[in-house]
């Protein structure tokens, strides 16, 4: 049963995480200097009367407490409001940002995960090597790579070859599917590319520091002394008991795909989550804000709850 | 490592790509006229205009909606659009447009003098909910009827003086689609996405995808001249480096408005074409006569002295790298007659400027600051980060008023911050003492003189100024029919504005876009080539 406590413990932790992050997502944006209404209010000719009549509107009259009110009410419902900025409901912008969003970061991720493991891997396991320094140093410098500054480099080497920016190229005429498809991928490459180096330097480091700890301990010379194959020792005893740490960067990364990568979207101008929140902090379009903080802290808890169950899992000692 | 084997490589990881973006073949319309690309820094916010607030909206709205009335080739007179011909009764109160038989919506519909008046009297009932946004445009209108389907017949309480100006900014919506979406006293027509769009400009249009592109096909089905191509395009960048490589790299074919920095690598392999433009950047003094504290701002000798030591030169060379002239008044010189030639820029002059503050009373400190009312001469600057020659100007500006004893720090917030901190507290502007921003005109001066009006606080005042001669003003050049009579208006308006200072002009700036060198036809403007002036750019551009 313990096991079992373990569960119920970590859900209920997850579900009061995201409640807190309900409420400090309503109270952070309305603490930012300007409002709203400055901006909703500015229409032409506008007079006292119809600026009135928009703070009426969107209930930006009411008291902050009663807005909190009606927030957590219309929550419950599902509905996460109506964007301030473009009048639409929230749940569809926060749609079509995600859907454009997740693949390009999750492509960038996943090769991140797969490189990074890989390198990490080899980095500490032929350590002392000019592999190890090769690879360290690789990971270094992606990792200390400011994204923008990358991400625009790419593009000027890249210029002529791969597309500057976009999702695809929607002047090709009656294109074939291959055709698309191939645009699709050709559009997708440098942001994908972009986000996935500078992840991937984050991934060596921690999967080499996590291995070199394992590769310490006094098992693995038991194991080496046993005289188990190189390969069975790394994937056997080494790799799996680091994989505590990589799991939980893992589940990390993966929780914060939907948040999209503001800096990344915003050079390869990508109509992803992260430039729509951007968007939105200027607007304070607080609707479009709370929704997306909303996606963001579900999809985070979400994966670290999975990590958690997945220690469970990997380590059954944690319920010790 | 070549750019062809590293390309081989992104190739390959692209390939993954594939595996996790669905794809659905799509269609753009057939070639003979080709489609041209338009890049642009901007975006449209919205399709529905009751929400847009951005100029590539209204520039959109312009191409595929009708309008009764456009701007000439010149951009100075009024020209057919839906309006073949107008005239006024009743001494000024009453206008009558003859307008296009057998118009068609792109649905097939057709377009009558109802749609219009249907529009016009919609926006009249709504102005002060969902239809705010178009209030502006039917001020002072009473009711619109269309006796049949070619006469509109628009009465206003009292003879306007504008009322071409507002008819040409103003978009006539397809009764049998909008008027389903009045519920709500109204407030369904901003929630109304309009999608799909139904039009009856030279364009419809075909793809909307947020941030990212527009495209237009051409509607041959058009009332006017028919567009050479067989569409246009407007990608939208998020970076203005990317933008200017797109159009190197021939993603693109124009750019509507060029960073400055870009003007001279783009001159090489492309057409760069420039032109007066509306966008004037400015010195915000706070003008509001109730503000408690530093005074001493609100006096005219001393925001005088203050324009002296403006080095225009220097931040037209700096900022803009060439591409403005000197700004004296609130209209810039691009509405052409509007704008009073006669109110010229201070010339920069730091003895002078020293003088008229010794002569003020205002004596410097041992620390070389003035002294004000027992005050260092020490002021805050707003400045907004979304304006990006903002920056650059003050540190233009902050050495030569050192110089004249008075020192600016700078405060740089977003926009909406800026703006609130302007009207703080509470929409009185009490608290700023001075800010840089821009403002975009229009050719007609109502607008921007409208910008000043107390009734315009918390709406578009950004100086505090509220000053019932100017008011007064102001409403008799709104309400001015003969257009000699009400420019001399505007003329004094601009030197009476000029005089008080709520503004010290400091840059038109140009506007300046690229074209690849085998397109032309396109129609220069105030507000680049893709503009909300009149529907000649893009139905006459074309290959060659």
């Amino acid at each position: 049963m313990k096991g079992a406590d373990y569960v119920v413990k970590r859900v209920l932790f997850a579900l009061l995480t995201v409640f807190v992050a309900i409420t400090i997502n309503f109270v952070l944006f309305r603490m930012a200097p300007g409002s709203a209404v400055t901006n909703l209010a500015r229409v032409p000719h506008a007079t006292p009367e119809t600026r009135l009549a928009i703070k009426r509107e969107f209930g930006l009259d009411k008291s902050k407490f009663e807005q909190y009110l009606i927030y957590l009410r219309e929550l419950a419902h599902g509905n996460l409001g109506i964007s301030f900025a473009n009048e639409q409901p929230v749940s569809q912008n926060l749609k079509t940002a995600l859907i454009n969003t997740i693949p390009m970061v999750l492509l960038g991720t996943i090769f991140a995960i797969v490189f990074g493991t890989l390198t990490g891997v080899i980095a500490a396991w032929r350590r002392g090597t000019n592999g190890e320094g090769l690879s360290v140093t690789t990971a270094l410098t992606f990792y200390s790579m400011p994204t923008h500054w990358l991400g625009l480099m790419l593009v000027i080497l890249f210029a002529g070859i791969l597309p500057t920016g976009g999702m695809s190229n929607e002047f090709l005429l009656n294109p074939s599917f291959t055709t698309h498809v191939k645009d699709l991928g050709e559009h997708i490459a440098l942001p994908a590319l972009t986000l996935g180096l500078v992840l991937y330097g984050e991934y060596t480091l921690i999967v080499r520091s996590a291995m070199l700890e394992t590769l310490g301990e006094d098992y693995i010379l038991t194991a080496r002394a046993k005289g188990l194959r190189p390969a069975a020792i790394l994937r056997r005893h080494a790799l799996r008991n680091a994989l505590l740490p990589i799991s939980t960067l893992i589940a990390l990364s993966l929780g914060y795909i939907v948040a999209g990568a503001i800096l990344v979207e915003t050079v390869f101008s990508w109509p992803g989550i992260g430039r729509a929140v951007y968007d939105a902090v200027l607007q304070r379009d607080y609707p479009m804000l709370q929704g997306a903080f909303l996606v963001l802290t579900v999809s985070v808890v979400f994966f670290n709850l999975v990590a958690d169950l997945l220690y469970f899992r990997l380590d059954p000692r944690i319920t010790e | 490592m070549n750019k062809r084997l590293l390309a081989a490589l992104v190739g390959g990881f692209a390939l993954i790509a594939l595996a996790v973006f669905g794809a659905a073949a799509h269609s753009s319309g057939s070639a003979s006229g080709g489609t041209f690309r338009i890049g642009t820094s901007s975006r449209i916010d919205s399709l529905n205009p009751y929400v847009a607030f951005n100029q590539d909206a209204y520039n959109t709205f312009e191409y595929v909606y009708p309008m009764l009335v456009q701007y000439d080739k010149s951009n100075r007179h009024f020209v057919p659009d839906f309006a073949t011909s107008w005239k006024t009764s009743n001494a000024g109160k009453t206008w009558t447009f003859k307008t296009r038989p057998h118009a068609v919506w792109t649905d097939g519909k057709p377009l009558t003098a109802k749609d219009a008046a249907w529009t016009i009297n919609t926006d009249i009932k709504y102005a002060a909910g969902g239809a705010a946004n178009a209030a502006g445009l039917v001020a002072h209108i009473v009711k619109a009827s269309a006796p049949n389907a070619t006469t509109l017949v628009v009465r206003y309480k009292q003879a306007p003086g504008n009322v071409l100006g507002q008819f040409q900014q103003f978009a006539i919506l397809p009764q049998h689609v909008w008027s389903k979406y009045t519920g709500h006293k109204g407030n369904d027509l901003k929630t109304f996405s309009n999608s799909p769009l139904v039009g009856a400009g030279p364009f419809k249009l075909v793809k909307y995808s947020k941030n990212d592109i527009a495209l237009f096909q051409r509607n041959d089905s058009f009332y006017g001249e028919k567009p050479k191509v067989d569409g246009f395009g407007l990608r939208m960048f998020s970076n203005e480096d990317t933008l200017v490589t797109a159009l190197k790299s021939h993603e693109i074919d124009a750019i509507e408005a060029v960073p400055s920095t870009a003007i001279k690598t783009l001159s090489k392999g492309f057409n760069i074409r420039s032109t007066p433009g509306m966008d004037q950047t400015d010195f915000i003094i706070n003008s509001n006569r109730r503000k408690t504290s530093h005074r001493e701002l609100l006096d005219p000798k001393v925001k005088a002295a203050m324009a002296h030591a403006v080095d225009r030169k220097q931040i037209i060379k700096v900022v803009f790298l060439g591409y403005a002239k000197p700004a004296s008044s609130i209209i810039p010189p691009a509405t052409g007659a509007w704008h009073d030639r006669n109110v010229k820029p201070e010339k920069f002059d730091l003895k002078l400027a020293n003088k008229m503050l010794d002569q003020a009373g205002l004596k410097k400190g041992s620390d070389g600051i003035r002294r004000a009312n027992g005050h260092k001469m020490s002021y805050e600057v707003i400045t907004p980060t979304d304006v990006p020659s903002t920056n650059r100007t003050f540190q233009i500006l902050q050495p030569d008023f050192r110089k004249i004893g008075i020192n600016l720090t700078q405060k740089a917030l977003d926009s909406t911050a800026a703006f609130d901190a302007m009207t703080a507290p509470n929409g009185k502007y009490l608290k700023f003492d001075l800010a840089l921003w821009d403002w975009v005109g229009l050719i007609d001066p109502d607008f921007m003189l409208s910008v000043v009006t107390c009734a315009q606080y918390e709406g578009w005042n950004d100086s505090g100024y509220c000053n019932p001669t100017y008011d007064k003003m102001y409403s008799r050049q709104q309400l001015t029919p003969n257009q000699a009579k009400r420019k001399q208006l505007v003329w004094k308006m601009q030197k009476y504005l000029y005089a008080q200072k709520p503004y010290i002009w400091l840059a038109a700036q140009d506007a300046v876009w690229a074209v690849a060198k085998n397109w032309g036809g396109l129609v220069a403007s105030p507000q680049g080539p893709f503009n909300s002036i009149n529907k000649l750019s893009l139905t006459r551009v074309h290959q060659q």
